[in-house]
């Protein structure tokens, strides 16, 4: 942290200060600086950029922008800041994808929604956003929403117009006599989900893959400044539905900081076995994707099986099984009764009795070997390089673990060591969710044991214990919030302004995004037939992708 | 005494075939309706890959503006008698994105609905009840909502 102090200084900077214990915090004061600062920052280690935010602060007439350095082995974080211009002439600053590799879709989402051009990005086009916010800026807080929706046909009609000119402009630009085509690989694919991927292809071969997401594009962002700081998780937990609790969690701790409010400690164990349930079920649903899309249904139906009784655990502390907005800023939301206990335990009963036939059927299975083991090559540089995080980058050896590095709830009090593979291959990442499952079910086994020793020796009172009070209206300020998720890192930057009764500005920063941006790289020159097979090993969930 | 025609109707209403698409986050309880525990296919139906051999669309939740016209295209691929369900809030009134940037408030007055399933996301079972629901007009040969009006034939696609 010291090297990174001194590198950082000799800028000129507004301030320099120790964020957390594993992060700086720094603005500089000239924009023009920001490269050499990103050059300075990547030779001295941080070689991942977890995003890029802008926050449009409409009354000082300024965009600030967020960059978030990472260094993802040594426990090192920088929060970089800069302003700039409002007006959109000015509205500039250089990119950093020319050396980070991983900027470069963050950069195109900034550009999308605020308006932010990056000077030597080579593909500044808009993403995410529908045809009909081209050029709007639709998160500016001066964007006119209502007279844009008093004509919702016509702005549908616009984007089918869009779609349709797309297809002539490949009609007319690819040679019919040749054998190349651009294929459509969703969004109605049955292994897709709501994603486009145009495929460039030369028969069977693979020229090159451009994703058009952004079906589910929902603008949670933006929701959440209309919704109160408690109403605000229904949008948070929608980010991705498979595991919705640990997004409440990352959010509930920004509110929490900025509210400078303790949780109890029996709400932070709470938070532990319920995050790890709905880790549990969403590793399921992405063991089952990725055999659905190798054509084999039947790990998909085992999963669900074992799913359904760790949904009842959550359906019987929260009523819901999979919406179960139970982790809210102060705790969590519902006390707990000992019978919900019992339900914990007969899903780990049910796994435990499971476990040995799915490991020897699935996750030995030779045929899956022979195809998924020479597929879908990660390297650990290619980790640091764009971005890749939680089961991805832990498949290819990379040791990083945010419960780990930068424990939350009460992660440091449990006895848990990092989970990787070797070769980074598609049957890693396979082999790599099916042992998370294993670690997830012995950290809930130790949360539940401390629990109910606690409950027993009358330190922990379940029925009152799980909330405290949380005031309406936060003071000004910031704070970002790292949890581990599913699917890896998620990143939530709150800002919160004088008397907030609501979000100013809430940037989530989710792993399918990167995930996504890796799919033209993987699959270069492979045959069409790999589509399926790497996309599913991916684990890449829409709701997060498009947010 | 059975009709010809009605012995159609009801030999349909019997094996429901689904065209798999996903609009949105409902799609997992679903799956779930899919699994063994809910095992939809005991009722007869079942998802099938491709449109042109399905007979019902299942909106499963929101749909965006970006959605749509790939939404429309699937339903407009599908052979008549064709039905739809709508699963969940979004598919009534946008449900907790109604004040979202780009989510339809009201697809169904796009592409009415034959039947509605409530919740957030519905649970299984409702799920297939509202898929019985729907057997039960089959059976009864009533024509399906958007065969008769919605703005969905105006709009491109």
């Amino acid at each position: 942290m010291d090297t990174l102090k001194e590198i950082l200084s000799s800028f000129e900077s507004e301030y320099i200060e120790n964020y957390k214990p594993t992060w700086l915090k720094v603005k500089i004061a000239h924009s023009a600086d920001l490269l050499q600062v990103a050059k300075a920052l990547k030779e001295s280690g941080l070689k991942t950029i977890s995003t890029v935010s802008a926050t449009d602060f409409i009354e000082d007439n300024r965009i600030e922008m967020n960059y978030f350095f990472e260094d993802m082995l040594n426990r090192r974080n920088c929060w970089l800041k800069c302003d700039i211009s409002r007006e959109l002439e000015n509205c500039k600053i250089d990119s950093i994808t020319p050396l980070f590799k991983g900027a470069s879709w963050h950069e195109r989402e900034t550009f999308s929604m605020f308006g932010v051009k990056f000077t030597g990005h080579d593909d500044l086009r808009p993403i995410i956003i529908s045809q009909d916010y081209y050029g709007k800026n639709p998160f500016r807080k001066d964007f006119d929403w209502d007279t844009h929706e008093a004509n919702t046909v016509e702005n549908i009609n616009l984007i089918a117009d869009s779609f349709k000119r797309e297809e002539a402009e490949n009609e007319k630009n690819i040679d019919p006599n040749s054998s190349e085509t651009v294929l459509n690989w969703g969004p109605t694919h049955p292994a897709s989900g709501p994603i486009r991927l145009k495929v460039h292809c030369d028969g069977e071969d693979i020229i090159g893959i451009d994703p058009d997401i952004g079906f589910v594009w929902r603008a949670l962002e933006h929701l959440v400044t209309k919704k109160d700081f408690v109403g605000a998780i229904v949008a948070v937990e929608r980010l991705c539905f498979m595991d919705n609790i640990n997004s409440m969690l990352s959010y509930a701790q920004a509110v929490e900081e900025i509210a400078d409010v303790q949780i109890t400690e029996f709400a932070k164990w709470m938070r532990v076995i319920l995050g790890e349930v709905a880790r549990i079920s969403s590793h399921m649903m992405g063991m089952g994707g990725f055999y659905n899309a190798m054509g084999l249904h039947t790990v998909a139906m085992w999963n669900m099986d074992m799913r359904e009784f760790f949904l009842d655990f959550l359906e019987s502390y929260s009523g819901a099984r999979i919406a179960t907005a139970s982790i809210e800023p102060g705790g969590v939301r519902y006390p707990l009764q000992k019978e919900m206990l019992v339900e914990l335990q007969a899903a780990l009963d049910k796994f435990d009795n499971t476990k040995e036939d799915i490991r020897a059927i699935f996750v030995k299975n030779p045929t899956m070997r022979l195809r998924a083991s020479k597929l879908g090559f990660i390297t650990e540089d290619e980790v640091h390089d764009y971005a890749l995080c939680g089961v991805v980058a832990r498949a290819s050896g990379v040791k990083t673990d945010i419960r780990i590095d930068e424990p939350y709830a009460a992660y440091d009090k449990i006895k848990m060591d990092y989970v990787t593979q070797e070769n980074g291959s598609s049957q890693d990442r396979l082999i790599q969710l099916f042992q998370e499952i294993e670690q997830s079910v012995d950290i809930i086994k130790q949360a539940k044991e401390h629990v109910e020793q606690k409950i027993q020796s009358k330190e922990f009172n379940p029925i009152k214990d799980h909330m405290v009070k949380v005031p309406k209206k936060l003071p000004k300020g910031e704070a970002i919030s790292r949890v581990e998720w599913a699917r890896g890192e998620v990143l939530m930057h709150l800002v919160t302004d004088e008397k907030a009764k609501s979000p100013y500005r809430l940037k989530m920063k989710a792993p399918s995004f990167n995930n996504t941006m890796m799919l033209n790289h993987l699959l270069k020159g492979k045959t069409l037939s790999d589509i399926p097979l790497v996309f599913g090993s991916l684990y890449i969930c829409q709701g997060d992708l498009d947010r | 005494m059975l009709k010809i025609l009605d012995f159609f109707d009801y030999a349909k209403s019997e094996s429901l075939w689904m065209a798999h698409f996903c609009t949105g986050c409902c799609s997992l309880e679903m799956a779930a309706a899919m699994g063994p525990r809910y095992d939809w296919e005991r009722y007869g139906y079942m998802p099938t890959p491709t449109p042109r051999q399905a007979d019902i669309l299942i909106i499963t939740g929101l749909v965006t503006k970006k959605m749509l016209p790939a939404l429309l295209r699937t339903y407009a691929q599908i052979p008549e008698p064709k039905y739809i369900l709508a699963l969940g809030a979004c598919s009534f009134d946008g449900g907790p994105y109604n004040d979202s940037l780009a989510v339809i408030k009201n697809p169904t007055e796009i592409l009415p609905a034959d039947v509605f399933v409530a919740g957030c996301p519905p649970k299984p079972e409702a799920i297939i009840n509202g898929m019985e629901e729907i057997k039960q007009k089959m059976k009864k040969g009533v024509p399906s909502a958007a065969s008769q009006g919605g703005l969905w034939k105006e709009m491109k696609f």
